[in-house]
């Protein structure tokens, strides 16, 4: 174990620690852009930067490991001026696409523009105009708005262990592209940790703003996996899928289908209620007359030919409470033990 | 009645001298008033309870809507109260030019009232007059603000935005014409024999009487207290300004007239001052968490744009604590009692309205008078029902 002091607060940590996990685990707060959880430190934004009792220079506390007796200060004027002129060279040339842009409301840049109060930018750089363009059929890819903190780079690598995306360029020109596009799953982990809106859904583009949109936290329905996710929704309508970082077994992330596959819920070719085929024409049916004349088709295929000509298949989408109930209902009612699921290879 | 019966009529809502929707139940004995209640709330509009759900900048166009007979006083006392939770100064130039907006707006309150006052007792012709005037107000409020009625010009930390020539020039002209108008309307009515029978002796109230009812404004001074905030406890620059606190003598209806009546006067003198004496720099304070950017910073520079959407968009964020500040209103002690949670929203916000407390007394004022006075009393009171219903 090492001891330190943060802020003239002790702290005993485990070696190996970083400076900034082991001032969390006395809730001090130190601001942070690039860094995420879920992944290794990034080091790339500079806003972290802490002073050091006996260094000259001030270092990222998301890669400084601790050491022992070490004096750190988290707050300063010089920090702040530091934290000041990262985010203002971040700034440098960010389109003016606030009102615009889905991010906005809950932008880690904007929050930390705000909160450190920057009032003007006075840097300039010459400005290179790049269109948004497709980073996968689902993902749109922002260049100017992206502020280069390779959170999307890092979690394609180290979450998902894929490796699609990778960056090309220097300086200015460097922009997030995809290095193999058959590798990409359009899964959405670059859009879900990305701090700005250099990401975006390409479904919900332009319908609504995240202040509007009520977040209700749900299981997905698509397998068996029982991910928890967030379904945005506005006016009754579900614009988009979220998940929230470190919240069930996906602990936030989300696959194609989980993230994307949401249009059926408000489709209009979506089945409302039970159809019967009539005259070789379906026409829509209550739920009573719809399970009577499924009730009396069983009864009579079983009266014919016996329980055993019956099957079962049931599916992962369904809880176990429900599966439990149709190899019960199989079991009992109709008295067969032909019952299968599709997860139980 | 001559067999002796009490009547009771019910005056208003819908009743033209009520000033609003006001409901009084009169109990008649003939033509004597014996008993007077007031019935409120048929303007309550919740208005306490929806600035709970708004960020503090919001909640500025509710509160137009108070008194909304003189706006931009309820601009002040709400925008004081949140600045003094934050614990912000506002630059004198912002100070004082709040100054002229909330003079010029009690100026504009008491148009109203002496219109309506002497319209309800009969003399129709001052409203032609006071509205005239009335007029050259509103248009310097829509100058500054692009609003008439309700300008909601005041910020929290400051103004919308400076002045311009054009309001200056505006006002000067007014400044210069205001003096004759006022000297028209105590030839239309302070000498008029009439007027001075409607009025002398009708309501009066005894100075300690107003006290204990918690009477404040030009209603407490026409019985002879000179209790006014802007000298008892100055806010805003008020203490920079010289002016007199007109008071009455005997506490009825001619009395609380005259006061009202030399404050149109008073209200002048503190707004040429402050004109002639208007500081130069910004009208905001210097705060990027709390005020607004320029908008052509906003259309140029990002960090201006992503202030301005976090000010806008999810508001400043207030500390804890509780505060009460009360500035003096067209029509007496306005108060705004605010806590707040350390979020962007407001935990409460309470109004102590001066009206409010007028009209719990009209009773002792009508008693034993006879009907026609119970117009000239209401009248008097200056109430406002958007104020006492919120």
């Amino acid at each position: 174990m090492v001891t330190l002091t943060i802020d003239g607060k002790e702290v005993t940590v485990p070696q190996g620690t970083t400076i900034l996990e082991a001032a969390r685990s006395v809730d001090i707060k130190i601001p942070t852009l690039c860094y995420h959880d879920r992944m290794s430190p990034i080091g790339s934004c500079r806003m972290c930067v802490v002073e050091i009792e006996g260094f000259a220079h001030p270092m990222a506390a998301c890669t400084t490991p601790v050491e022992d007796g070490i004096e750190v200060a988290t707050i300063s004027d010089r920090l702040t001026r530091i934290r000041q002129d990262s985010l203002k060279l971040i700034l440098v040339n960010h389109p003016l696409d606030c009102p615009v842009c889905d991010k906005g409301g809950e932008c880690l840049l904007q929050d930390l523009t705000y909160e450190f109060g920057i009032d003007q930018v006075e840097y300039s750089a010459a400005k290179v105009d790049r269109d948004s363009q497709y980073a996968s059929p689902l993902i749109r890819y922002w260049p100017d708005r992206c502020i280069m903190c390779l959170r999307c780079v890092t979690a394609c690598q180290e979450i998902k262990g894929i490796g699609a995306i990778s960056v090309k360029g220097d300086g200015y020109g460097a922009q997030v592209v995809t290095v193999d596009a058959d590798k990409c799953q359009s899964c959405g982990e670059c859009l879900q940790v990305c701090p700005t809106g250099a990401l975006t859904e390409d479904l919900s583009r332009y319908k609504g703003r995240t202040w509007l949109i009520e977040r209700v936290p749900t299981t997905c329905t698509y397998c068996g996996c029982g991910c928890q996710l967030e379904l945005n929704v506005q006016a009754g309508r579900v614009m988009a899928v979220t998940a929230q970082d470190g919240v069930g077994v996906n602990q936030g992330s989300l696959c194609v289908k989980g993230r994307f596959g949401y249009e059926f819920i408000n489709s209009d070719e979506r089945l409302t209620t039970p159809l019967i085929k009539k005259n070789g024409k379906f026409e829509e049916a209550s739920w009573d007359e719809a399970l009577t004349l499924v009730a009396d088709k069983f009864s009579a295929i079983k009266a014919e030919h016996g329980p055993g000509a019956i099957g079962g298949l049931t599916s992962a989408r369904c809880s176990n409470e429900e599966n439990y109930l149709f190899q019960k209902f199989m079991r009992a009612a109709v008295g067969t033990n032909n019952v299968d699921h599709c997860a139980r290879l | 009645m001559a067999d002796g019966k009490i009547l009771t009529i019910n005056m208003g809502p819908h009743h033209p001298a009520t000033h609003g929707v006001l409901r009084l139940v009169l109990e008649l004995d003939g033509e004597t008033i014996v008993k007077v209640t007031p019935h409120i709330g048929h303007l309550h509009r919740g208005i306490e309870k929806i600035a709970e759900n708004m960020n503090y900048q919001q909640v500025i166009p509710l509160t137009d809507r108070f008194d909304y007979t003189a706006a931009s006083l309820n601009n002040l006392g709400y925008c004081t109260a949140v600045e003094k939770l934050l614990g912000i100064d506002v630059p004198k130039r912002a100070q004082y030019i709040r100054v002229i907006m909330c003079e010029l707006a009690r100026i504009m309150g008491h148009h109203l009232w002496i219109g309506s006052h002497a319209l309800d007792i009969g003399a129709m012709t001052v409203v032609f007059y006071t509205f005239r005037d009335r007029e050259m107000i509103m248009n310097l409020t829509e100058e500054v603000s692009g609003y008439r009625l309700t300008p909601s010009y005041l910020r929290v930390g400051g103004l919308a935005h400076d002045i311009t020539p054009k309001f200056i020039e505006d006002l000067r002209a007014f400044i210069k014409w205001f003096p004759t108008a006022v000297d028209g309307y105590n030839t239309l009515l302070t000498d008029n024999i009439i007027w001075r029978k409607r009025t002398m002796g009708i309501g009066t109230i005894s100075a300690e009487d107003a006290v204990n009812y918690g009477f404040t404004g030009p209603s407490l001074r026409g019985s002879g207290v000179p209790y006014d905030l802007r000298k008892a406890k100055p806010y805003g620059s008020y203490e920079d300004f010289d002016f007199q606190v007109p008071v009455g003598d005997n506490g009825d209806v001619y009395d609380r007239y005259l006061v009202r009546m030399e404050e149109f006067t008073q209200s002048l003198n503190i707004i040429e001052q402050a004109l002639e004496n208007l500081p130069e720099g910004p009208v905001n304070v210097d705060n990027p968490l709390i005020a607004n950017p320029q908008l052509d910073d906003v259309q140029e520079d990002i960090s201006a744009l992503i202030r301005r959407f976090k000010i806008q968009c999810q508001g400043p964020v207030v500390p804890e604590g509780e505060v009460y500040h009360a500035v003096e209103g067209s029509k007496g002690e306005l108060g705004f009692y605010l806590v707040g949670d350390g979020t962007e929203n407001p935990y409460r916000m309470k109004v102590r309205s001066p009206c409010f407390i007028l009209v719990s007394a009209l009773e002792k004022m009508m008693l034993g008078h006879m009907i026609a006075d119970a117009i000239s009393v209401i009248g008097s009171i200056d109430i406002v029902l958007g104020e006492i219903d919120r």
